[in-house]
């Protein structure tokens, strides 16, 4: 499933990016809201509007460990597409100052957009063969949300954080954030955009330590 | 000729009271149509807003705006889209027609219903803030509210929220206000006078009248509403000495805004002015149409009544005065046509009294007829109607005149049957054995009933030819039969049938003319059926068996 997929590249991003200074490991599950059953006109869409909260569906959460962390000299410069009218991946958690590029996948025009204040910004219209990739570099944290100007359902969110240490859970909430530093932390869990639980969690070398949320 | 008098008389009579009786209805109906009108602008601009707001809802910088929490790129996101609705500058003195789709300015209201401020009035259009603040409502509404702001630099706006609903969840997410200047009830096109203005919070502003007759008026409206909110009602009120009627109708109803009245006022003064002018000059027609009916009654009436020898002996004199009758007769007549045709053209008359009208003018066709009818009457019984007799092809004759009568919408739904060898000819001058013709079959059609038969047949009878011709009506009274030749006489079933007793008298003089008779032959259950003798054309060798056969 797609999601799964999102996940598993996260997770490889986050082995990388942990790999030089830590050991420790955190794995539970988040306890997920129960997926809302879509409207059924917008039952194709996987960013859910309901109330003015955007949650992915089906639900999956952000795992991430806050803390003040030193920043790398190089950060991956990650994709976030569009793909038959959708946004791929749906959901994508970057670290701050990463570049997102925009490439569109589609044969016709997209406009990709942001009112969040996180990050506004205003692609404008391009096609397919438009170089270089239209990209914004993400440096403050917090949920962008992305948005088509000319397709109004597409729909895409980008989870900026201050962090190296995330990871995306699966659609049943499990999760497994690997190469982490020890010492005292607090570990969150975003679920939506109103919603992210937290939990302190004191991290040892080589140990790893089960974390559930709630 | 007293029967033409009396009965226009009687027409003109029934004409001029129904119209009394319709100009006070054409004013309520004509001050109907005027609201009608303004309710049909305010439903367009119901729907383009409707369809903007649609627009709008799909905008995903609105949405953007909306739901991510950027409030302040709220007004720039739908400023393209609403760029058409706000036209012309704020203030602009030139109030064109499509003002009434011109919004003089806009907010958002929130999903609580309460006022989003513009970050800049530049797109937004300026409105105070205690104005703004008002705007608001109770919650976001699920459907286009209306409502009337009272502003105090210059009177009313008319206010509409529209429901911004997500495309997505169907949810009511916002909504959008607008402020028009509200439309107002104009001068209709028949020039009614009607004064237009409108009520709300407690307030009247009825700019064409006095202030301190608007202050007279809104006590009355006040009392006359009090805390009820009816839907519409009417009082009738003295302004100025005057009477005026003072109409009101709820503008909003069920809204989440105050009630709002539309309030007329009309002067009935003015109507009953307005009445009495339209009573003379409709008196005014009637009066020529009656004097002419009656100098053609008078006239013709001493022609007729006049021997027979008397006649004769002035013949010199009436071949003159015939000419000049005609004249002197049907030129009045096609005077009053015009004259009433004129009127009918104008736009002055209510529609009732259109109707009323035209029948006159219906009415002057007939005149002509009976007048054209007389004519011939009178030349005949003076003797000088005289034939210039040709063989006449009687077969061809009665298909045409079939053809014609064929022509005429009737709904009876006639049969029609013909026996009749080809190329009969008669004896005859074309245009009077027509006339003969026509008449009988005009009768055999209109004292018909429905689905009934029209029998012609023809037949050498010696020197004669004899022409029946038949209709399935109500058979004639043996009472009635007697006198069915009279002039002026009409048929006791005919009382719905058009026409006025010349036909029979006429066909049967002209019959005689052309030395044949026209005679009933029976009248019973099973019909009605006259009889023509005319005398058989002469066989001058060439041109009668030419005709004959070129059609036989």
């Amino acid at each position: 499933m797609f999601l799964r997929r999102v996940a598993s590249f996260s997770l490889l991003f986050a082995l990388l990016a942990g790999r030089v200074s830590a050991q420790a490991v955190v794995e539970g599950r988040v306890t997920l809201p129960k997926p809302r059953a879509a409207p059924v006109m917008n039952k194709r869409y996987a960013i859910v509007s309901v109330g003015g909260v955007l949650s992915p569906y089906p639900p999956v959460a952000v795992v991430y460990l806050e803390g003040s962390f030193p920043k790398p000299t190089r950060l991956p410069t990650l994709q976030m597409a569009q793909k038959d009218l959708e946004f791929v991946p749906l959901l994508l958690a970057v670290q701050v100052g990463t570049r997102v590029e925009f490439p569109n996948l589609d044969d016709t025009y997209h406009n990709i957009f942001s009112y969040s204040a996180a990050k506004r910004f205003d692609l404008g219209r391009y096609r397919p063969d438009e170089r270089p990739i239209p990209s914004q570099v993400f440096d403050v944290p917090g949920l962008v949300t992305l948005r088509c100007d000319i397709h109004e359902h597409m729909r895409g969110l980008i989870l900026v954080l201050a962090t190296p240490f995330f990871v995306l859970s699966d659609t049943e909430g499990r999760y497994r954030l690997e190469g982490l530093p020890a010492g005292h932390y607090v570990l969150k869990a975003w679920v939506d955009s109103q919603t992210t639980l937290e939990r302190p969690v004191d991290l040892r070398p080589d140990a790893t330590l089960r974390a559930d949320f709630p | 000729m007293l029967i033409v008098s009396a009965v226009t008389a009687l027409g003109l009579f029934f004409a001029q009271r129904n119209m009394a009786a319709n100009v006070e209805r054409d004013f309520q109906r004509e001050f109907q149509d005027g609201l009608s009108a303004l309710h049909a602008a305010q439903a367009v601009r119901h729907a383009l807003l409707a369809e903007r707001c649609r627009a709008l809802a799909r905008k995903p910088r609105l949405h953007a705006a909306l739901e991510d929490n950027a409030l302040d790129l709220l007004y720039p996101s739908a400023r393209d889209e609403l760029a058409d609705v706000m036209g012309g500058e704020e203030g602009s003195a030139q109030e064109s027609a499509e003002s009434v789709l011109h919004a003089r300015y806009y907010r958002f209201l929130n999903a609580r219903g309460a006022v989003i401020s513009p970050p800049e009035y530049r797109d937004a259009g300026r409105l105070p803030p205690e104005e703004e603040a008002r705007l608001g409502l109770k919650a976001v509404p699920d459907k286009p509210q209306v409502g009337y702001l009272w502003r105090k630099a210059d009177g009313y706006d008319e206010v509409i929220a529209m429901p911004i609903v997500s495309t997505e969840t169907g949810d009511v997410i916002a909504a959008i206000v607008l402020g028009f200047k509200p439309s107002v009830l104009g001068d209709g096109p028949a020039g009614a006078k009607i004064m237009s203005g409108i009520w709300t919070d407690g307030q009247l502003h009825l700019p064409s009248i006095p202030a301190a007759a608007q202050a007279t008026l809104a006590g009355t409206m006040r009392n006359g509403l009090s805390g009820r909110d009816p839907a519409e009602g009417s009082v009738e009120v003295r302004l100025e000495g005057t009477p005026h009627l003072l109409f009101y109708k709820r503008l909003n109803p069920d809204s989440l805004y105050p009630p709002a009245y539309e309030v007329c006022l009309y002067s009935l003064a003015d109507s009953l002015a307005r009445q009495r002018r339209l009573a003379w000059r409709f008196a005014g027609a009637g009066a020529l149409l009656l004097f002419g009916a009656l100098a053609a009654s008078r006239f013709l009436s001493g022609r007729l009544s006049a021997p027979v020898e008397k006649l004769a002996a002035v013949s010199e004199r009436n071949a003159r005065f015939s000419a000049d009758a005609s004249h002197q007769l049907k030129t009045p007549v096609t005077v009053i046509r015009v004259g009433l045709e004129e009127l009918l053209a104008g736009e002055t008359l209510a529609p009732a009294a259109r109707e009323e009208v035209a029948t006159l003018v219906h009415q002057t066709f007939r005149l002509t007829s009976v007048i054209e009818d007389l004519l011939l009457l009178s030349r005949v019984d003076s003797g000088r109607l005289r034939l210039d007799f040709v063989p006449v092809n009687l077969t061809r004759l009665i298909e045409a005149s079939l053809d014609d009568l064929g022509t005429v919408p009737d709904g009876l739904d006639l049969q029609v049957t013909v026996d009749c060898p080809p190329g009969l000819h008669v004896a005859g001058e074309t245009r009077y054995t027509t006339l003969i013709v026509q008449n009988l079959l005009e009768n055999a059609r209109k004292y018909n009933r429905p689905g009934g038969t029209v029998r012609i047949a023809a037949r050498e009878d010696g020197d004669e030819v004899v022409l029946t011709i038949g209709n399935t009506g109500r058979s004639i009274s043996p009472a009635a039969q007697k006198h069915i030749f009279e002039r002026f006489h009409r048929g006791d079933t005919g009382e719905n049938v058009p026409g006025h007793g010349l036909g029979l008298n006429l066909a049967r003089e002209l019959a005689r003319l052309h030395g044949g008779d026209l005679r009933l032959v029976r009248s019973d259950e099973s019909g009605t059926e006259f009889e023509i003798r005319f005398r058989r054309a002469p066989l001058a060798a060439g041109s009668g068996t030419k005709i004959g056969s070129s059609h036989g």
